[in-house]
């Protein structure tokens, strides 16, 4: 803690703005957008579920809490600390991955068993792991640059490392979990600087592995003949997509208003978690929806940029955590918003601080943090050469 | 190269950022109209608007049928599912056996609308209503309401759960009295629960009220005096018809047995009909003075022409026509104060057969009454061609020709009006149609003889205080498999009040009464004079015959 007490004494003497302005700006705008529009889309849900209009948003706001305060001391936590546990992370990931398979421990939901209860909250532990991987995968490149550029085995040991995740997250089954761990790590490993030849070789081996696993389950074959026409079968597997579409297709330009929407009467389902964004469409219009793209972008630009500039700085685990943590959120609201559009087959993914979801808003709040004190510690490293030389 | 990787990277997403934005453009704007209609296919719904049906009123404006709104429970067993809980409150909630319940939704598992229970007052239907029970829904109806229920219930009809005019009234002004339903478009969420209206589409229009020419007071006068009389008498059925002299109007009408409209579970299909319009008897003795009407309209015969009634008895073809006693040499109008079968049939074998048929065709026998009730019967009045020299004779004395009291009663206001017909009306202030079918002398001739028949004759006890009375009895046998039957009998009694300025006339009929006195002068004559007492007052017509007055 000490170093950390120094670099915050340093800062308040020279650095202005001690966090990404834009960062801070965009999270906090999404966050307080994500409220809304949950309050909008949760109250007919709360009233016909739980007897009272507020039940969820109520709910909600406790998250919120919880998640700012989880986040605050995220950002107490420095980089090089994140760096000397990533293996520990790596064991609770496991840990967790394992104790939500063992009977009476895990509870299930719509026929996945992917959440542990602790009565009030139920942890979910994927969404854990998606942090926790990145870390240790950060950790990995840092310690093991020159076998992965060089070696095959570099190369298979993270895989192999990645595979047995997957497998553990199939059984819940977590299907969204695996190709947004796998596509971040992807990305990262790509980012390090792996030969071409090796990477697209093995990029397309891991596309048709997760095209099979995805195969075997004949419930996403049917998902996926939805997506194609969605209309052909829009009173059974695309149902829920065609009342997506009809969301946005209301909205038109401006939408028709906070509160408005039809869709989240009952009939597009998941309406205040996975398909808020449609919600959001119906309500907010063409400008709306593409408001929240243009926030997200803002955002996961922004974690790469943080990554190059630790990068130039030197500090390559910083530079890596910074990528994945860009990998992780931009994947997972491509594959939201994309599946909302109907762009991508359903699959059930939360959009980070919109949807309604604990998990997902305490990871979200998490990750970017830990980009918020990465850009903190490089701003430190920035103003101190200054002082040096100057 | 790590930068160069990084910024294929960012192109990249950039590239994913562009096609996103524009499926949204695609999607919110070239799209809609597809999409939107797709929505409003599975959101936007017509709902009905209810029109309640017009109300029936009396002539002074009394409510005689009210539509009052009630929820009808429907259920979608398909949304209900077989929650036991729910199923257990409904049952309790609608007062009957769960399994009963139970059994109904499972025939209509895969159904999407079964009522449950039709026609529940608003108020008890709220606490349901409150609890908000999936799949549980009410339907604004409305149900049709008959304050003075059996007492009108002749007259009026009724409706059916569906508020369609079934009988009476209520189905021969049907189109009137029932409202329009008009039509919304309501947004609907997936529970069919609507959300907000969108639009009206079509104004629901209710029904017209319509204004009958029954005088509640006088029904109800009319009414119990009926009852009682039945009772007392242990007769079989009953009906008092009065009508209006000036305007054809029914002023009341009321039957023995009745029902109540108003709940109608264990109804008497028997006794629905109103028999006064749909039952046809032999009117006897009360169609005399029309024979004798047709025999002064030919001036062969005048008041005082003299018939010769000795023996008391006259043999037409096979068949011997009796009077009580030998009354001798009769004037035309002792026949019919006495009432003499020998009389009126030596009237009649002395005219053409085409006179009489045409009196009686002329003052409504065989005819309707133009009341244009439902199920209205014109009875038989055979053609005279085929007529024998007994039916000629038969026929003058009222057998062998079949008419429903409303038609005796309709006649009987031609000799009140002094030879005007009137058609019979159920409405308040009809276009009064006047035709002519009996000479002013003629009609006066026969109101001083049936003034006779109440001062001195047959009908003495048709008598009233301070009014005069005019009327004539019947008393008929009435036919059964084996012939006429000599103990069962049709007591008459036809009137006419006040007798110098007819107001009201009026005809008593009491079936099959199984008493002593079975006779229209002592069955049928003293009803008569209770109910149009009560009329005449109820009416404020002025007494004309103070003198009389105790």
């Amino acid at each position: 803690m000490s170093t950390s007490m120094a670099v915050r004494h340093h800062s308040s003497q020279k650095a202005s703005l001690p966090f990404d302005p834009v960062l801070s700006m965009v999270t906090v705008i999404l966050l307080v957008l994500g409220y809304v529009m949950i309050a909008s889309a949760t109250t007919e849900i709360s009233a016909r579920l739980y007897g009272s209009p507020l039940h969820l948003l109520i709910k909600h706001s406790v998250f919120v809490v919880i998640s700012l305060c989880i986040g605050f001391l995220t950002l107490m936590v420095p980089v090089k600390r994140w760096q000397k546990i990533d293996w520990i992370l790596l064991v609770v990931a496991f840990l967790l991955l394992i104790a939500v398979l063992i009977p009476g421990v895990g509870r299930q939901v719509n026929g996945s068993t992917r959440w542990i209860s602790l009565g009030f909250f139920s942890i979910q532990g994927s969404e854990f792991v998606k942090l926790f991987v990145i870390v240790y995968m950060a950790g990995y490149l840092v310690r093991r640059r020159e076998e992965l550029l060089n070696q095959w085995a570099g190369f298979f040991k993270p895989l192999a490392l990645v595979s047995l995740i997957s497998i553990l997250l199939l059984l819940e089954p977590d299907f969204g979990a695996v190709v947004v761990i796998m596509a971040s790590v992807m990305g990262l490993i790509f980012l390090a600087g792996v030969p071409l030849g090796k990477y697209v070789g093995v990029v397309i081996v891991s596309v048709v592995t997760v095209a099979g696993a995805a195969v075997l389950q004949p419930y996403r074959l049917a998902r996926f003949n939805a997506f194609t026409d969605p209309w052909e079968y829009q009173f059974s597997g695309g149902y829920q997509l065609t009342q997506a579409l009809i969301a946005f297709g209301r909205g038109e330009w401006f939408g028709l208003g906070l509160g408005n929407s039809i869709q989240k009467l009952f009939f597009l389902p998941e309406a205040h978690t996975d398909f808020l964004f449609s919600v959001v469409a119906e309500e907010l219009g063409a400008i709306g929806a593409v408001l929240v793209i243009s926030l997200f972008g803002c955002m996961i630009t922004r974690g790469f940029l943080i990554g190059k500039r630790a990068q130039s700085g030197g500090d390559a685990f910083a530079a890596y955590l910074a990528f994945g943590i860009s990998f992780l959120l931009a994947i997972q609201v491509i594959i939201n918003i994309g599946v909302n559009l109907g762009l991508l087959p359903t699959k059930g993914l939360t959009l980070p601080f919109i949807s309604y979801g604990g998990n997902s808003l305490v990871v979200s709040c998490m990750l970017v943090a830990i980009l918020l004190r990465i850009d903190y510690e490089q701003r430190l490293v920035a103003a101190s050469s200054r002082d040096r030389h100057g | 190269m790590t930068y160069m990787r990084l910024n294929i990277v960012l192109v990249g997403l950039l590239g994913v950022a562009l096609v996103m934005i524009w499926r949204v453009f695609d999607l919110h704007i070239s799209e809609r109209n597809f999409l939107q209609k797709q929505g409003d296919a599975r959101t936007v719904r017509v709902e009905k608007i209810g029109a309640h049906r017009g109300m029936i009123r009396d002539r002074r404006g009394k409510p005689l049928a009210i539509s009052s709104p009630v929820g009808s429970l429907w259920v979608n067993p398909r949304l209900l599912g077989d929650g036991v809980e729910q199923i257990e409150l409904l049952a309790e909630f609608i007062k009957v056996d769960p399994q009963v319940v139970r059994k109904k939704l499972h025939k209509n598992k895969n159904k999407n609308f079964v009522y449950l229970k039709r026609h529940i007052s608003p108020d008890r239907l709220k606490p349901l209503i409150d609890l908000k029970v999936p799949g549980v829904y009410v339907a604004r109806e409305f149900h049709r309401f008959y304050p003075a229920g059996e007492v009108t219930a002749h007259v009026l009809g009724f409706t059916n759960i569906d508020d369609e005019g079934q009988e009476g009234i209520e189905l021969a002004y049907n189109d009137w009295l029932k409202g329009k339903p008009g039509s919304k478009e309501v947004l609907k969420n997936l529970y069919g629960q609507v959300v907000k209206d969108i639009r009206p589409l079509e104004e629901a229009r209710p029904g017209r009220s319509l204004s009958l020419s029954l005088d509640l007071r006088v029904q109800y006068h009319a009414y119990r005096e009926l009852k009682t009389a039945v009772q007392r008498y242990k007769a079989e059925s009953g009906s008092v018809v009065i009508l209006d002299v000036a305007t054809g109007e029914v002023l009341a009408m009321v039957n023995q047995p009745s029902f109540n409209p108003n709940n109608r579970a264990k109804i008497n299909l028997d006794h629905v009909r109103n028999r006064s319009v749909t039952d046809v008897f032999e009117p006897g003795s009360t169609v005399k003075p029309f024979t004798v009407a047709a025999a002064l309209q030919t001036g062969k015969f005048n008041v005082k022409s003299k018939i010769d009634t000795h023996p008391g008895f006259i043999r037409v073809g096979n068949n011997t026509i009796r009077d009580p006693s030998n009354r001798g040499i009769m004037e035309v109008a002792e026949v019919i104060i006495h009432s003499s079968q020998v009389g009126i049939t030596k009237i009649a074998l002395s005219l053409e057969a085409q006179d009489v048929w045409n009196m009686f065709n002329q003052v409504g026998f065989g005819q309707s009454t133009g009341s244009g009730f439902p199920g209205e019967s014109t009875g038989e009045l055979p053609n005279y061609r085929s007529w024998k020299a007994i039916d000629r004779a038969t026929f003058a004395y009222g057998y062998g020709l079949t008419a429903t009291p409303l038609q005796i009663a309709s006649a009987y206001l031609t000799i009140a009006s002094g030879g005007i017909k009137r058609p019979a009306s159920f409405l308040k202030s009809p276009d009064v149609q006047n035709v002519r079918v009996m000479e002013t002398h003629v009609a006066s001739d026969l109101m001083a003889m049936l003034r006779k028949v109440v001062t001195e004759g047959t009908g003495s006890r048709a008598n009233i205080s301070s009014y005069t009375v005019a009327g004539k009895t019947g008393t008929v046998r009435k036919v059964s498999e084996t012939g006429y039957q000599d103990t069962r009998h049709l007591a008459f009694f036809a009137g006419i009040t006040p007798a110098e300025n007819p107001r009201l006339v009026a005809v008593v009929l009491i079936n099959d009464p199984k008493s002593k006195e079975y006779s229209g002068g002592s069955v049928a004559a003293p009803v008569f004079s209770r109910v149009i007492s009560g009329a005449l007052r109820l009416l404020n017509v002025p007494p004309n015959n103070i003198d009389e007055a105790v």
